[in-house]
Parts: C-alpha cells; sequence; structure tokens
C-alpha cells in the first residue's frame, strides 16, 4: 500500500517543544534497540521467534530504521514485564512463550520437513493461521493454542511494534506530545506538527508538509 | 439635489443610472411600470418621508449655496481646527479597531486553517483599513477622501458579511446556537470589531468634511451624538465578546471581571452624556473612558501573562498564541473609547454653539 | 533528573513531592511506627486519598499508605504507552470465569492518588433512582443512602476537582452549575453528536476531572490525548493534584512504596494496625482505626489475607460477601470509518456522551442502563482492539492501522448486575512482596448480555447515521471494578454499613469502590469521592458525640 504520509517522520519533532526530557530518555532508549539482541530466548528459538514477528507485523524492505519488534518482545520477556493479569487457562508469559515457539517450530518441521523460519511467507502465514484457529496439532499439549494466539502472541508483538516511532509515522499518529499538545481538532483539520496524508493527487503536497513538520 | 449629503447624490446617481440601463435593457417593463399607478405612488410617498425627515433633522436654515461652491469654500476657510482634530481621532479608533481585527483575525482564520477562502477577507479589509486610517492621521486636508470613504465602506459591509459567516459556523454544528458552540465556533462578535472600523472611519471622514461653519454631522444627526450612539453600542457588543470568553474561562482570575465591568459603566456615562449632557457627568463620562482606554492597553499586559500562564508558556507559543487568551482583542476598548471621548468633545462643542 | 520514583520512597524526610513544582517540595508531617495515629488508611486513591484530606482537615492524625511511586506529573511522565504502564497495577493477578476481564492498564492504578492518576477523567452523578435500585427499578440492591444527601456531597466534590462541563446537562434532577466550562468537542466527540442528533436522543459535552482554563499552579489542558497515560500538564485533577496536596497541608503523611500485606487485630477483635513492606522490610503502622482503600481487588485481597484463628475466613467476612458481588461495567464498542479524517488521539477519550439509556425506561429488555461515549484510543491500544479483539494481524492489521486518522467509535459503560459467582480469591502463587496472588472470576449474566447487544445494536444506527462505514463490534472489553465489600443495612447482607463501617469490627472502615452494591451506567469515581467526603463527615459527627 502506497505510503499514506510520505516523508512525515515524528523523529523529526524530537528536539522541538512537543517532546519531553522524559520522553526523549525514553525513545531514545527504544530507538538503541539492537535487533539482534536476544537475552531471553536461546539461539534456537531466535529465528522462530524473528520469523513470526516478520508475519505478524511486516515492515516495508526498504524502511531504513525498521523496529526491533522481535528483539523488543525478548526484552518484555527477559525483564518479565506482566500486563497485571493472567488467564487462568494460559501458563504464566515465559512458559507460555517457550512451549509456544517449540510448537509452532515442531508443527513446520512435521509438515514441510523444515524449521519454521525456513518454509515460505505464504506456508508461515497459513500455520499461524492454524494456531489461530486451534487447529493445531500435539505438539501444544494443554497449552491453548487460539488463547495463546489471541492474548500472548498478539498481544506482545503487535504491542512491541506500535510502541515503536515507526509505527507511529507509519499511521500518521502524531506522536509524543508534551508540553505541546494539539490546537485544531475539528474534522479535517491538521496542525503543521502533524501529519500530512497524501490524498490521491496531492502526494508531494502532503510530502512537502511532512518535510516542515518539527 | 442638496449638497448637503454627498451620500444621497450617489445614492440618486446609481437609480438614475439603473433606470437608463433597464430602459435600454427592457424598455416594455419600464413604460409598463411608468404607466402604471405604483410610480407616482411612489415618489409621493418618497417625497412625504424626505419633507418629514428633513423637518427633523435639518440643521437651521441656511442660505443655499451651490454644492461645488459649497465645497470650494470648505477647502479655503475650513472648520474650526478642534473639528479637524475629532475627525482624525476618530481614524486613530478606526486605525486601532482595525489593527486589531488584522492581527485577531490572522491568528483565528490561521487556526481555522483558512478552510474557506473568504476567511483571507478580513485580513485584506483589516489591513486596507488601516492603512487608510493610518494616511487619514497623516493627511492634514479638512476633506474626506474618497479612497477612504470607499475603504471604509467595505470595511462596514465586510463585517456584516463575517456576522454572517460566524452565525453560519456556530449554528451549522451539532447542537446549534448552544454555549458551546458560542464558546468555541467561529466568535459571533469578533466581524462586529471591522464594521465598526469602518463606521467610525465613515463618521471620521464626514466630520472632516464638515464645510465652513456648519455643525458636523453624521447621517443627519448631530456627530457628537450619532457618534457617541455608535461606541457606546460598540463598546457594549465588545463587552458582550469579552464577557462571554472570560465566561468560558471560568472568571479564573479576578482580574478577569474588569472588561465586563468597567467600559459598561462607560458606555452607559457615554451615552447619558449624550442624551443629557452636563458638566459632571461629562467629566465622570470622560474619565471612565479614559480609563477604558487604558484597559484595553492593560487587557493585552493580562493577556500575556495568560500565555506565560498556559503550558510551555511561550516556548510553546505555536500553541498558546493561538489557543490562548487572544493578544490583538483587548485594544478594541481602547479604540471604541477613544471614539467616545471624540464623541464627547463634539457634544460639548455642539452644546456651546 | 531525579531518582526512579519505583525505587525509593520520596514522601520521606518531613517532605512530600510538590506536584506543581519541578524539584518542589513540600513539608509533610510524619508518624513513628509505634505512633497510634486515628486512622491508618490503605490506599491513596479516589476513596483513601480523598478522605485522608477530608479527615486530616477534620484535625484527625492520618497517616495514608499507598504501594505506589509518587509521581511528579510534569517530570515523570513521558508521552509514551509502554513507558507509562509504570501507572498501572502490572503484579500478577490470574482472571477466569466465563468472561475473564482485562486488568491492568484497563482498571487498575498503582500511583499514589490511585487510578485516578491514570483514570479517564469522566465525572458523572449517580442517576438518583439508582440508590434505591431495588425498590424504585427492580433489581440489584438498594444503597443505604439517600440520593439527596449524595447529591451535596457531589457537589463538593465536583467544586474540589473544579470540573470542566456543559452550562446545562440534559439529564437527572439540577444540579449547580460545574465550576468550569466544558472543552471544545473534536471530531469523534462531533460523531457522536451528530449521530445522537440524528437518532433525535440528547447528547452532551462530557464533564471531566480535567481543567478548561487555569486553575492555581495548574495548566489548563493542552489536548494531547494521553490521558489514561497519564497527565503531564497537571490539568487532569487527579486525587494527586487535588485532595493529596491539602491533606499534606493539614498534617496528614503519605507514604509511598509501602504495601500494606496485613491487618493486624487485638484480642477484643479490634484492628490494632497495619503491616506493611517499605524499602525491603515489613514495618507496621499502630492505628485507633484503619480504613481500608484499596480498591475491588486489593481491598478484599487485604481482608481475606489477614485471616486469623479468630476471623478464619479473613476480617469483616461474618456475612462470606468480601470479595463477591464483583462488578464490573460493560465497555463494549462499535467502530466505523470515517471519510472525513478524525485523528481521535488529539484531546481527551470521551469528550461527548449521551446518558439517555441511563433514564429511559422504556424500550428495553433489561435492568439497569449505560451510557455511551465518544473514544480515543493511542496506537498500543488500538493495535490492540485491531489485532487481540478483531482478530487482524499480518498485512491486513498493517492496513487497517494505517487508516488509524480516520477510525471513529463509540463506547459504553453498561451496568452489570451484581452476582455473588463474581468474585475475588486468594491463590497459593505469591508476588514479590510474598503475598498471595489473587484470583478474579468474572462472567456475565443474561440480564447484561441484553444490556450489551441493546447497547451495541443502537451504537450501531447511531454510527450508521453519523456517516460511518465498515462498522464491527468490539465485543470483549470491560472497565472499572467495584462491588467485592459492599453497603447495606443488614450485616447479614453486607460488608459494611452507610457510614464505610464494617459491621463486626467497629474500628475497621472500607471506604473506595469496594462498597457500591450497584454501578449504574457511569463511571464511578465521583460517587466514590462523595462517598469518601459523606464518610468523613460521619467519622466527625461521631467522633464529637461519642469518640470512636
Amino acid at each position: 500500500m502506497a505510503d499514506r504520509y510520505p516523508g512525515y517522520d515524528v523523529l523529526n519533532k524530537r528536539n522541538s517543544v512537543s517532546w519531553n526530557d522524559q520522553t526523549r530518555a525514553v525513545i531514545d532508549k527504544r530507538m538503541a534497540i539492537d535487533p539482534e539482541k536476544h537475552t531471553y530466548f536461546t539461539d534456537h528459538e531466535w529465528p522462530t521467534l524473528r520469523a513470526i514477528c516478520a508475519r505478524i507485523v511486516p515492515q516495508p524492505p526498504d524502511r531504513v530504521h525498521p523496529a526491533p519488534v522481535a528483539a523488543m518482545v525478548d526484552e518484555k520477556l527477559a525483564t518479565n514485564s506482566g500486563d497485571g493479569y493472567r488467564d487462568a487457562r494460559l501458563p504464566p508469559m515465559r512458559e507460555a512463550w517457550r512451549r509456544a515457539l517449540a510448537a509452532i517450530d515442531g508443527e513446520a518441521r512435521s509438515r514441510y520437513g523444515r524449521a519454521f523460519h525456513h518454509i515460505s511467507a505464504l506456508l508461515q502465514d497459513d500455520l499461524l493461521r492454524a494456531v489461530q484457529e486451534g487447529k493445531v496439532g500435539d505438539k501444544w499439549g494443554n497449552l491453548p493454542a487460539k488463547l495463546f494466539f489471541q492474548k500472548r502472541l498478539l498481544h506482545d508483538i503487535v504491542s512491541s511494534y506500535y510502541g515503536h516511532p515507526a509505527a507511529w509515522s507509519e499511521i500518521g499518529f502524531g506522536g509524543p506530545a508534551s508540553p505541546r499538545g494539539y490546537v485544531r481538532m475539528n474534522f479535517d483539520r491538521r496542525d503543521p506538527w502533524e501529519a500530512s496524508e497524501a490524498k490521491p493527487g496531492r502526494e508531494a503536497h502532503a510530502r512537502a508538509e511532512n518535510a516542515r513538520v518539527g | 439635489m442638496t449638497g448637503a449629503d454627498p451620500a444621497l447624490d450617489r445614492l440618486a446617481i446609481l437609480a438614475l443610472s439603473g433606470t437608463a440601463i433597464a430602459m435600454l435593457v427592457r424598455p416594455r417593463h419600464v413604460s409598463a411600470l411608468a404607466r402604471s399607478p405604483l410610480l407616482p405612488a411612489t415618489s409621493r410617498l418618497t417625497r412625504n418621508v424626505a419633507r418629514s425627515a428633513a423637518r427633523q433633522l435639518a440643521p437651521p436654515p441656511r442660505r443655499a449655496t451651490a454644492p461645488r461652491l459649497a465645497h470650494l469654500i470648505a477647502r479655503l476657510a475650513p472648520s474650526p481646527a478642534a473639528t479637524q482634530a475629532a475627525g482624525r481621532r476618530l481614524n486613530s479608533s478606526a486605525a486601532l479597531l482595525a489593527f486589531s481585527v488584522l492581527a485577531d483575525s490572522a491568528v483565528e482564520h490561521y487556526r481555522g486553517s483558512f478552510h474557506n477562502r473568504a476567511m483571507y477577507i478580513p485580513l485584506v479589509t483589516g489591513a486596507l483599513t488601516l492603512g487608510a486610517s493610518v494616511f487619514g492621521i497623516a493627511d492634514k486636508r479638512a476633506a474626506r477622501h474618497p479612497m477612504r470613504d470607499t475603504i471604509y465602506g467595505a470595511a462596514a459591509v465586510t463585517g456584516l458579511a463575517g456576522l454572517g459567516f460566524h452565525a453560519y459556523n456556530i449554528l451549522k454544528r451539532p447542537s446549534g446556537a448552544s454555549w458551546l458552540n458560542l464558546f468555541y465556533a467561529a466568535p459571533i462578535g469578533a466581524p462586529m470589531a471591522l464594521a465598526l472600523a469602518g463606521l467610525l472611519g465613515r463618521g471620521a471622514e464626514k466630520v472632516r468634511d464638515t464645510p465652513y461653519r456648519r455643525r458636523p454631522l453624521v447621517l443627519g444627526l448631530p456627530a457628537g451624538r450619532a457618534l457617541a450612539a455608535v461606541s457606546a453600542a460598540g463598546l457594549g457588543g465588545t463587552v458582550g465578546e469579552a464577557g462571554l470568553l472570560h465566561f468560558r474561562g471560568a472568571f479564573q482570575n479576578p482580574f478577569m471581571i474588569a472588561p465586563v465591568t468597567i467600559p459598561p459603566v462607560a458606555a452607559a456615562l457615554l451615552s447619558a452624556a449624550a442624551a443629557f449632557p452636563g458638566r459632571i457627568i461629562n467629566h465622570l463620562a470622560r474619565w471612565w473612558l479614559r480609563l477604558t482606554a487604558l484597559l484595553g492597553f492593560a487587557g493585552v499586559g493580562f493577556h500575556v501573562y495568560g500565555v506565560s500562564r498556559a503550558m510551555g508558556g511561550w516556548r510553546n507559543w505555536s500553541q498558546n498564541v493561538v489557543d490562548g487568551p487572544p493578544l490583538p482583542a483587548p485594544p478594541s476598548f481602547t479604540g471604541l473609547a477613544l471614539a467616545g471621548l471624540t464623541a464627547l468633545s463634539l457634544i460639548e462643542r455642539e452644546y456651546d454653539g | 533528573m531525579s531518582a526512579d520514583a519505583r525505587e525509593t520512597p520520596r514522601a520521606i524526610g518531613g517532605r512530600a513531592p510538590d506536584v506543581f513544582r519541578v524539584g518542589g517540595w513540600v513539608p509533610m508531617r510524619q508518624y513513628d511506627g509505634d505512633e497510634e495515629v486515628d486512622f491508618a488508611i490503605v490506599g491513596t486513591g479516589a476513596g483513601g486519598g480523598t478522605l485522608a484530606c477530608k479527615l486530616a482537615e477534620y484535625g484527625f492524625s492520618v497517616v495514608a499508605l499507598d504501594a505506589g511511586p509518587y509521581w511528579r506529573p510534569l517530570e515523570d511522565f513521558a508521552s509514551d504507552e509502554h513507558h507509562q504502564a509504570k501507572l498501572y497495577w502490572t503484579d500478577e493477578r490470574i482472571v477466569d470465569g466465563d468472561n475473564p476481564i482485562q486488568l491492568g492498564s484497563n482498571n487498575s492504578g498503582k500511583s499514589v492518588g490511585g487510578s485516578t492518576v491514570h483514570f479517564a477523567m469522566v465525572s458523572l452523578r449517580f442517576r438518583p433512582e439508582w440508590f434505591k435500585s431495588r425498590s424504585k427499578l427492580g433489581y440489584g440492591a438498594d444503597w443505604p443512602l439517600d440520593w439527596r444527601e449524595m447529591w451535596s456531597y457531589y457537589t463538593e466534590v465536583e467544586d474540589a476537582l473544579k470540573i470542566s462541563g456543559p452550562v446545562n446537562y440534559p439529564w437527572g434532577p439540577k444540579r449547580p452549575r460545574y465550576p468550569y466550562r466544558p472543552h471544545e468537542l473534536n471530531a469523534a466527540a462531533l460523531v457522536l453528536a451528530e449521530g445522537a442528533e440524528a437518532l433525535g436522543i440528547a447528547w452532551s459535552p462530557t464533564p471531566l476531572a480535567t481543567v478548561s482554563a487555569p486553575r492555581g499552579r495548574a495548566h489548563p489542558c493542552v489536548y494531547r490525548g494521553m490521558c489514561v497515560i497519564g497527565c503531564s500538564t497537571n490539568a487532569k485533577q487527579s486525587v494527586l493534584n487535588t485532595w493529596l496536596p491539602r491533606a499534606l497541608e493539614a498534617g496528614a503523611e503519605i507514604r509511598d512504596l509501602a504495601m500494606v500485606g496485613r491487618i493486624e487485630h487485638n484480642d477484643s477483635g479490634r484492628v490494632t494496625g497495619v503491616h506493611y513492606q517499605r524499602q525491603d522490610r515489613w514495618r507496621f503502622q499502630k492505628a485507633r482505626n484503619v480504613v481500608v482503600a484499596g480498591y475491588s481487588i486489593e481491598t478484599p485481597r487485604l481482608l481475606l489475607n489477614s485471616a486469623t484463628s479468630r476471623f478464619p475466613d479473613g476480617l469483616a467476612n461474618s456475612s462470606g460477601l468480601v470479595g463477591k458481588n464483583l462488578m464490573i461495567q460493560a465497555n463494549q464498542a462499535v467502530w466505523g470509518i470515517m471519510a472525513r479524517e478524525i485523528r481521535s488521539y488529539k484531546g481527551p477519550p470521551s469528550l461527548a456522551i449521551t446518558e439517555h439509556w441511563n433514564y429511559a425506561d422504556e424500550g428495553k429488555d433489561f435492568f439497569g442502563g449505560y451510557s455511551y461515549m465518544s473514544q480515543g484510543p493511542l496506537p498500543l491500544v488500538w493495535s490492540g482492539t485491531q489485532s487481540s479483539k478483531r482478530g487482524l494481524w499480518g498485512q491486513r492489521l498493517i492496513d487497517e492501522m494505517e487508516r488509524y486518522n480516520h477510525q471513529v467509535g463509540l463506547k459504553i459503560v453498561g451496568e452489570c448486575l451484581p452476582q455473588e459467582r463474581n468474585r475475588v480469591t486468594l491463590t497459593d502463587e505469591r508476588d514479590q512482596y510474598g503475598l498471595p496472588v489473587p484470583r478474579v472470576t468474572y462472567s456475565y449474566s443474561d440480564n447484561d448480555k441484553r444490556l450489551i447487544d441493546h447497547s451495541l445494536t443502537f451504537m450501531r444506527q447511531a454510527l450508521d447515521a453519523a456517516g460511518a462505514t465498515e462498522i464491527w463490534e468490539e465485543t470483549d472489553d470491560t472497565c472499572h471494578l467495584n462491588g467485592t465489600a459492599r453497603m447495606g443495612d443488614d450485616p447479614k447482607t453486607s460488608v459494611v454499613n452507610a457510614d464505610c463501617r464494617s459491621w463486626d469490627i467497629p474500628n475497621l472502615w472500607i471506604c473506595d469502590g469496594s462498597v457500591f452494591p450497584t454501578v449504574g451506567g457511569v463511571n464511578p469515581s465521583l460517587t466514590i469521592q462523595a462517598i469518601a467526603c459523606r464518610t468523613a463527615d460521619r467519622i466527625k459527627a461521631m467522633t464529637a458525640r461519642s469518640g470512636l
């Protein structure tokens, strides 16, 4: 899909009055995450996780600074940062992920004879869809696949991606906003520091406006 | 045709030209109209109305002077310097109001993203009015200027049109004419500042054009009283606008009560002085008007403080100057108060004879 | 930058943070652990914080403990959803039942100021009849409170918080004008308004606890839309920047990072103080009275956890109802796409509301009521809705999320009935304090389901009438927590009386959302604070008469 907000980058506002010190500290840290670093998942689990992340939240291949989604998920597991509740039918987060990654990879090997991260994207999607629908084999044991997919896998991966500035720019979100918030709140109004949408035939105009965001 | 009112002259010329054109384009309709009883009836009515109006409003009868000659005499032997000064002071009032409108509508229409092309018009008209008024202040000639007249007329019309646009903006939103929309849709009273700039400017030109040994008249009325009425009404409207927005701000700062208490008293005293002038009431009116004029400047100071009071203060100017208390709005009070003071001085001279 | 508030307590050394000044401090009276204070309050949220203020202002000695950190909003809050998870109760809790609920960011705060630090500031009064739901409307239970008395307490709270509300409120009996004027509506709120007008029902700007004009040293709202991840503008009138500064000035002590694990009692069956953990040590605070105000999960958890041989079922539990009758409020929504840009991330999330179905009794096939409001979800919440709730992932998710600025929605706050099977119990798992992890069990009743269906049908019509397309329903969401220590006039069917005093132990009080017998179709924060104000007045009156 064509870029809806061409040239828009929330990071352009990093030194503007839309960001405060605390925000800069937090986002700088996030931007500095090494996409390959994994302290929780083993070298064996890591490629499976990376491949799953690439299917759940695919990023444009030409993106200069892609969001390090797998590394962010790994960090969450490493710090064991829970959300404050756990469905009784699921084991604790760390155990759930370990078992699920093993099950997914195992499923790929038994179906196609290759590791999950070696099969084609199409087959990966098929397999993930099967997990989402709960149509899985016995590799899951008593770990409910459908529930895991919905409450853990999607939750952890999607929230990692949409917690990253690259995703904020993609969806035209205003990004951090303190001390400066927003002035114009009515329909079809944007403040000069917001993303400009490329309406059909107005891509150049939007790009020019987004270049001035800061 | 009487030479006392060029406006009527122009109206007559317009009417005659219109008739001429109609005769060329639609001769049959014109002759049908001429044959109907409508035309004599209308002309009878017009004559009667004009006569009774002239009786009520006419200055004391003077020797009739040919219009061109009167104009020439006015140029060679102008009315007293005081009258000219009064005229130019009215130009100042128009200037202040025009400046206030120019700056305020620029910020507010920028906030509105100029989503309707017409939102550029008050900026253009305001700038022209400001320019014309400054020219008028500098121009020491004791006469009206047709360009200034036209610009002031345009200002008046633009202001009234703006009122219509703003009313539409309010009424088209959900809940129509509700408190919420009065607070946040287009400010209903703001365009009137431009209309007032235009009216006071026209008054300025009329006063400047007062012929020798005539009393200054505006719309056929003694200038002082007419301008007092306009100023008092203008003050009342501005009080309403400030009151509405300070109500929106919950009068959270005690000083916000000033623009809804001081100017109304000034307007009341001015109106009283116009109706029943006397030494004491004129004195009181003068001082309250001066206080109101000062309030206009103080208001800017308060609004500057208000911007600094918002999150991020002046550093967050891109939000707070647009969102915050309008910096150029309070000088409207100054412009109107000055006009009131000018009206007061004219009233005093009217009664001195 | 100052030390992380999560690691080291800030309210120590005779001072507490001044939330209005960067790096500022205010003096704080401190009490020793073996100084028997009049009131030890567990929790400083809408119930505990308000009560701490009022009691201190009435001259009582008060220590208010909170497990959470003492935030400085102007400095500590980042504009980032992940980082701001620090505001929520993210300690482990187990959820089950037919409809396991979401906790954490959804409804549970862990801060000095409680959940009001992250709440959406919606400040609504109960419909008067709800205080007598059973007798007047035929469902639920009666409150042992009179609505007219509550009406004046609502006024007190609205003034204390300088609620920004409409000049005229369309529903319910007359109330004094809200202290501040309503906020401007954003596009999402205008969609609610247009839909309501198309369907011929009333709507209103929502009364919100965030100021539309300066107040004291608080700045007016800048419409950054990050209310539920913490207001760094200080425009939000949370307990942290309203009741607590007053409490400190009146001589109360706030103890941050103090997790109360157990309430102690003596042989006469009266409570004597609280055991709490602070800076890695268990400590004890002596008190003449203990008020539990930990909100509807921590309150029963603490009471159950304080069980002894004398009170084997936990404190104040002779009725067996501690932990039972947990009520959430239905929070279902409809969402759609507009051709116009909405950009609902600007401004507070719920700028417009209709309470039509709270006050209309005809045309319903269920008991109770619901209100619905416009929405402004931030990217994490929205992507979670599209993925976990709607099931989208992959390129479909990416494409749908790209339409973020065109999405619009309506979400209910719907009354769910009290059911004893919905409850908070203790498990055998232990948390980082060594305390048993709670289990939260929840299932909808048939009435709840009918209410939800009715609301989804109606809101769909409203959104459609406003011109939205691709309308879909979000059926799995709840909000708020109430009911686990209900008040009543009979010790056999309630835990506390109308004064929030437990029937079993005369010097044990409960003052938070857990005392609600029914939950109504409005957000509970205003009612909790009103109850706290009333309780303080009752305590003052009782002390004057006979001493406590």
